[in-house]
């Protein structure tokens, strides 16, 4: 179902964007993590009450208590939802419908492939991506906080906490994938790959600043990523999980049918 | 036999736009020409041979395999050389023919170096900065390299120079000689006229003739038989029109050109002496 010589050429495209997010990740979660103090605490918290909208809209809440709740406010509510999407959105959509746009497709449906073979290959690349992108924000967490404050970080609560970021980014790459599938237009596959999810994470940003406008949380999908939930052990936070799990398997599939049936006028 | 079949096929876009009830077969070891001016459905016809689109109506089938449903299949003898050129531009010549090939499974049996010799090509140069005629050669390296049974080409000397044309022309009668079927398509009578047996004609998106090139010279030869004032000037004027002469009787044979022939379908709109017809 794979075939290894594209898989190889689309990884080597990979590559250049997972420096640039890992570096990114390497430099906000070093400097984060270095940043935890209980004197600092009680600064950001005083931060926090002064101007909570603000602070909540980008995930940042007072009484982070422990190291991993520190983290949870403070890398979980926009660093490492918004560089892994990014990626999503690049990768997504450059890896079917930027070659079916510019035809350069042909060289791979005028081959003895099935076109499902050239779609699950994609697809695979696109999940290799995401996969080595929280591996490595796992990994760089682990080291920041065993160096740091030896002993302090759960790190079986780490890896929860991880899966289920894992589980939101999969299915933000389904949808990329599904628009990447959907349009043979790049204009439209960005617009939809793109413009759903940062309209979603919009949506959260308000949900969470509170108020009348916390109801925005029923119309976006992160809601199902809940790290707080995750971390005081709650089954909702759980099923979240799964939701966006299964979510993520259904647009993939989708989108591997919806290329396989469509025509392509290249 | 019918290597290529294509049997009734209809896609409609639209004001006017497709090609409609459009039949015929090319067979075992025969070249055959393709002939139309440009958005005359020709790229579409070879896009449902392709598996590229689904029929509306009818079907297409190559060795017998339906060409949307089996298309995996029929791709492992085919050979394409598309119309509009575009390579992953980030690799240089030699790196996507490398691709093409592990990505195609080829194995080590390849064409290739004979190939890129006889058109001259440096294969080192990045894709992004080739010319035209440089990534069109690229392409006939690329549809060749696997050695398959069934060519189908897509206007395949645009961009390429006489000398390259030719070579071309060459290799396409060598492999017709070694049993291989082409389908070839055009705007251009002349390369048809050097390589094809069979010629179709395609206007508006219908089939408006179909004949081997022979055949289609034949029925389009008007003779005329003149009668002049005596043997000598009879003589004389069936050396300079090469006619029979008879008598004081000459009759001489106009054979139109493939280019004549062809305009005859098109309703006679004038063309430039490159034989392209005008937008």
């Amino acid at each position: 179902m794979t075939n290894m010589a594209l898989y190889r050429h689309e990884m080597k495209g990979s590559v250049k964007l997972l420096i640039i997010f890992g570096a990114i990740i390497t430099m906000y979660v070093s400097i984060i993590i270095s940043m935890y103090d209980p004197e600092m605490m009680k600064m950001l918290d005083s931060f926090a009450e002064a101007m909570p909208e603000l602070m909540a809209s980008v995930g940042m809440k007072a009484d982070a208590a422990d190291l991993l709740g520190f983290m949870v406010s403070y890398l979980y509510g926009f660093i490492l939802l918004v560089f892994p999407m990014l990626f999503c959105i690049l990768r997504g959509n450059a890896l079917i419908a930027k070659y079916v746009d510019k035809g350069s497709v042909v060289s791979l449906v005028a081959a003895p492939v099935k076109r499902r073979t050239i779609a699950v290959t994609q697809m695979e690349v696109l999940v290799s991506g995401i996969v080595l992108l929280i591996l490595y924000a796992t990994i760089l967490e682990l080291i920041c906080a065993e160096s740091g404050f030896p002993g302090e970080l759960e790190v079986t609560e780490l890896f929860k906490l991880n899966g289920g970021l894992l589980c939101l980014h999969l299915f933000i790459g389904g949808i990329c994938f599904l628009a990447s599938c959907l349009f043979s237009d790049v204009k439209y596959s960005v617009a939809s790959g793109a413009g759903i999810p940062a309209f979603m994470y919009v949506l959260q940003m308000l949900a969470n600043a509170g108020g009348s406008a916390e109801k925005a949380k029923y119309f976006t999908f992160f809601t199902l990523f809940n790290p707080d939930g995750i971390l005081a052990g709650e089954s909702s936070a759980a099923a979240g999980a799964i939701v966006l799990f299964a979510g993520a398997a259904v647009l993939y599939v989708l989108g591997i049918m919806v290329f396989e049936r469509k025509d392509l006028h290249i | 036999m019918g290597v290529i079949k294509i049997e009734n096929l209809v896609r409609d876009y639209g004001g006017g736009k497709g090609v409609y009830d459009v039949s015929f077969q090319v067979n075992q070891g025969e070249a055959f020409g393709f002939l139309g001016p440009n958005g005359a459905g020709k790229t579409t016809t070879i896009r449902h041979l392709m598996g590229f689109l689904k029929p509306e109506s009818g079907k297409c089938t190559i060795c017998g395999l339906d060409c949307w449903k089996e298309r995996d299949k029929v791709q492992a003898v085919l050979g394409y050389l598309p119309g509009e050129i575009s390579f992953f531009d980030d690799m240089s010549g030699g790196e996507y023919l490398k691709f093409i090939g592990e990505y195609r499974k080829n194995g080590a049996k390849t064409r290739k170096e004979e190939l890129l010799e006889r058109f001259e090509l440096d294969p080192g140069s990045r894709i992004k900065k080739m010319s035209k005629g440089m990534k069109q050669k690229l392409g006939i390296v690329a549809a060749f390299m696997h050695d398959p049974d069934i060519l189908i080409l897509d206007e395949p000397t645009s961009g390429l120079d006489p000398l390259m044309q030719s070579r071309f022309v060459e290799l396409v009668a060598e492999e017709k000689k070694r049993g291989k079927t082409v389908l070839m398509s055009s705007h251009m009578f002349e390369e048809v006229e050097r390589t094809c047996d069979r010629i179709g004609i395609i206007r508006k998106g219908r089939m408006v003739a179909i004949d081997s090139a022979g055949a289609l010279h034949e029925r389009h030869t008007r003779s005329y038989t003149v009668t002049l004032e005596n043997e000598a000037a009879a003589r004389a004027f069936a050396a300079d029109f090469g006619g029979i002469c008879n008598g004081v009787h000459v009759t001489v044979a106009a054979r139109q050109s493939l280019e004549e022939i062809f305009m005859n379908y098109y309703g006679g709109e004038k063309h430039d002496e490159h034989g392209t017809v005008p937008a």
